[in-house]
């Protein structure tokens, strides 16, 4: 059976702004706070419109002081409303970050059960759009080592916005972190009403059987690209798009090396206490004896991120994700 | 201190019985240089020194059999070191250089025979968890990839490669008494006693295995070898020094009928697998020659004799039996038979039933040729006739179809250029 709905052609940005939209007209408690989120409708414009439609009540312009922005929000959720709180950029969380790991993230257990934070926090990050460096820090992984907190990312506007709904309607705080680089680089049909992506489930973009490459937001766009390079070459990759970082899709990256026995993952985060270590041990724990091949990582350097002259050399590039498939399927 | 185990020599081993060694305590000794010889079921083999030292301890005795893994002896390697440094602080500056470089390998060779002694094994977990699933040892494989990896394809290889294994000689002279003719004494009146362990104990539990499992039948049929005699020698005629290699022997020609004849009947190339209830037939014809030596029965084998021509397999037979008469067969030389053949008619013989190759399907053996009377037609002429016996596993094969596999290596014999048409 085949439903129709309409849909309209959006950006990541777009997407995200809708997907605020409906959940606020659906849901009276559902408010946005942030710096600049009004009148000027955020800085890359995700707000747009929210303030005109919904009001200064529900549209709230804070402080510069993203420690306050979340300790308010941690309070109104444990009160009965959906707080959705911007970042500017997730470098910028650094402050806000004792809120989040001694209370968003632990309420529930400490209150053994008896509250929740139902927050979800946005950042824009990563590198490649020339933002200076703390701008365009890729730090997801401060965050998926703190357990009771979600954190999920997609890399197109259909992800984007069902990805949105479920997190708002997510019990717990959900760290929801919008890839810069796909903000603008691509649009696509988005439903125009409400619908959910599932958070902890990832996607599988591209069937293979030789090598499976793990990516996840503005990386997707480059492991495609190598995935087809290496195609040329015979080799057929199976493409996952992790979208929920913590928790992962365990089922699926195991289903999905078992079957290929050889793994790359990507991500422009440093590689040292980044996620690909976390993934390594996942395929470790559970699909060691399927392994052909010891698994490749491309990564981000163990640097800051560098000034804009030098991002590119940073940032994994398609040919050094070939090289890392050529490297495990020529093992 | 470096201990010297009893390594897998080869073909997955489990013992060895220690005969005899080269060193005694308080030797010194370098590396590579031979310290004990050790008889596994198959060959014999010496065992280098895996560093330079001095012999400590001997912990076992001459005549020992010693398991896989055990400690054989001790030596101090640490006195190697210190002796050489003593050597070079007294070498005269006007040593030749080259002297200097003679020595300093040492060092990397001691490195590298500790490195022998504890294996490890370069395989990937895929790799390993296939080899687990197959019920085989990796540390058997010779790995071909990488380094000396073990790849999947190492492991399958291995896996296809049936292992060696020794089957019933039809002599009619038991290795026994030829092993000790010539030191029996008739004299005393104790019964003498020979060790019943090493290569013989190994047949014994070959032998014991293979008639406790395969229902053996054996029938019997008599072959006119005169054709293929007579092509012998007008072979020979042709090439007297046998420089174009056409003095071939007879066997040779056996060994090709018996693979043509497998060709019409695989059930014959096969192995039985009760466990996984299949049976399968083997892809390349391996056939295995029992021979007698010295230290007993041992099969080496003739690979894929269907690729092969018949002068091939004379200089491979050849070769193969001088060495396994005189100890010198690899381990190689003594896996994946596939059918064995026993040529007893040198040694006389007229009929038997021998014992199956387990777990191969069937063996024929040889017998004596000799000339006898027989009727052609309605005439009495004198041909050179010899007799065969094929025993097969009434598993896998009845009588019928053995008659029939039987009766075609016959026809194959009598008139050899059939084989002509066979020709690859």
């Amino acid at each position: 059976m085949t439903t129709l709905v309409d849909t309209k052609k959006l950006t990541m940005v777009q997407a995200v702004t809708d997907g605020m939209r409906v959940m606020m007209k659906e849901h009276e408690n559902v408010i946005v706070l942030g710096e600049d989120v009004g009148q000027n409708g955020g800085v890359f414009r995700a707000t747009d419109g929210l303030v005109a439609e919904f009001g200064e009540n529900r549209v709230i312009d804070t402080p510069l002081a993203e420690s306050g922005i979340i300790g308010t929000s941690i309070g109104l959720a444990m009160n009965g409303f959906k707080p959705i709180a911007e970042m500017q950029f997730l470098g910028f969380i650094y402050p806000a970050f004792n809120q989040i790991m001694t209370h968003a993230s632990r309420i529930r257990a400490r209150t053994l059960g008896h509250f929740t934070v139902p927050m979800v926090i946005r950042a824009p990050f990563g590198a490649g759009v020339r933002a200076p460096e703390i701008h365009s820090d890729s730090v997801e992984a401060l965050f998926t080592g703190m357990p009771g907190m979600k954190v999920v990312v997609p890399s197109n506007p259909y992800d984007a916005k069902g990805m949105l709904v479920s997190a708002i309607e997510d019990p717990d705080p959900v760290l929801f972190l919008e890839p810069m680089r796909c903000y603008r680089s691509t649009k696509m049909d988005v439903p125009e009403g409400k619908y959910n992506v599932p958070l902890g489930k990832a996607a599988r973009l591209q069937e293979g059987n030789d090598v499976t490459i793990f990516a996840y937001g503005a990386m997707i766009e480059v492991v495609m690209k190598a995935a087809k390079s290496a195609e040329e070459k015979g080799i057929k990759c199976d493409v996952i798009d992790l979208r929920t970082l913590y928790p992962l899709d365990k089922e699926m990256i195991a289903e999905s090396v078992q079957k290929t026995g050889r793994a790359v993952i990507v991500h422009e985060a440093p590689g040292t206490g980044g996620l690909g270590e976390t993934i390594m041990s996942l395929i470790n724990d559970t699909s060691f004896l399927y392994m052909k091949a010891p698994i490749e990582r491309v990564t981000g350097f163990d640097t800051p991120v560098p000034m804009f002259a030098l991002e590119d050399h940073y940032l994994p590039s398609a040919d050094r994700v070939v090289q890392a498939i050529e490297k495990v399927t020529q093992f | 201190m470096v201990e010297v185990k009893l390594h897998d020599i080869g073909e997955g081993m489990h013992e060895g019985e220690v005969i005899h060694f080269f060193v005694k305590a308080g030797d010194s000794v370098k590396v590579d240089q031979p310290l004990v010889e050790v008889q596994t079921d198959k060959v014999t083999a010496e065992l280098p020194s895996p560093a330079a030292g001095t012999i400590k301890d001997i912990k076992v005795k001459e005549g020992d059999v010693v398991t896989v893994g055990s400690v054989i002896l001790t030596i101090d390697a640490a006195s190697a070191p210190s002796s050489q440094k003593g050597e070079e602080a007294t070498e005269s500056k006007d040593q030749p250089v080259v002297e200097k470089i003679v020595k300093a390998p040492s060092h990397t060779a001691f490195a590298g025979g500790i490195a022998t002694l504890n294996k490890r094994v370069l395989a990937a977990p895929y790799t390993r968890k296939i080899a687990r699933e197959n019920g085989v040892d990796i540390e058997q494989i010779v790995g071909t990839g990488p380094g000396g990896r073990v790849t999947d394809q190492d492991v399958y290889n291995y896996i296809e490669q049936p292992s060696a294994s020794v089957t019933e000689v039809t002599s009619d002279r038991s290795v026994e008494e030829k092993a000790t003719a010539s030191t029996r004494v008739y004299s005393t009146s104790e019964p003498e006693e020979i060790p019943f362990k090493g290569r013989r104990k190994q047949i014994a539990k070959k032998m014991v295995q293979s008639l406790a499992t395969i229902p053996h039948v054996t029938h019997f049929e008599e072959i006119d070898v005169t054709a293929v005699m007579d092509l012998k020698k007008q072979l020979k005629a042709m090439d007297p020094d046998n420089k174009r290699g056409m003095n071939v022997s007879v066997a040779a020609f056996f060994v090709k009928a018996i693979q043509i004849a497998l060709k019409d009947f695989p059930i014959f190339n096969a192995k039985l697998d009760e466990e996984k209830e299949v049976i399968r037939l083997e892809k390349n014809v391996n056939i295995g020659i029992a021979t007698d030596s010295d230290e007993g029965l041992i099969v080496p084998v003739i690979q894929k004799v269907e690729q092969r021509n018949i002068r091939d397999i004379a200089v491979d037979m050849k070769d193969k039996i001088t060495r396994a008469k005189t100890n010198k067969l690899k381990g190689s030389d003594l896996t994946g038979s596939t059918f064995t053949i026993s040529n007893v008619g040198p040694l006389g013989s007229i009929a038997a039933t021998p014992i199956i190759n387990h777990p191969e399907v069937a063996l024929m053996a040889f017998h004596k040729t000799k000339k006898t009377p027989v009727v052609i037609g309605d005439e009495i002429v004198i041909r050179s006739m010899m007799n065969v016996s094929m025993s097969f596993d009434h598993r896998v094969a009845d009588g019928a179809t053995a008659v029939m596999f039987t009766n075609r290596v016959k026809e194959l014999i009598e008139n050899p250029y059939f084989m002509t048409l066979e020709l690859i």
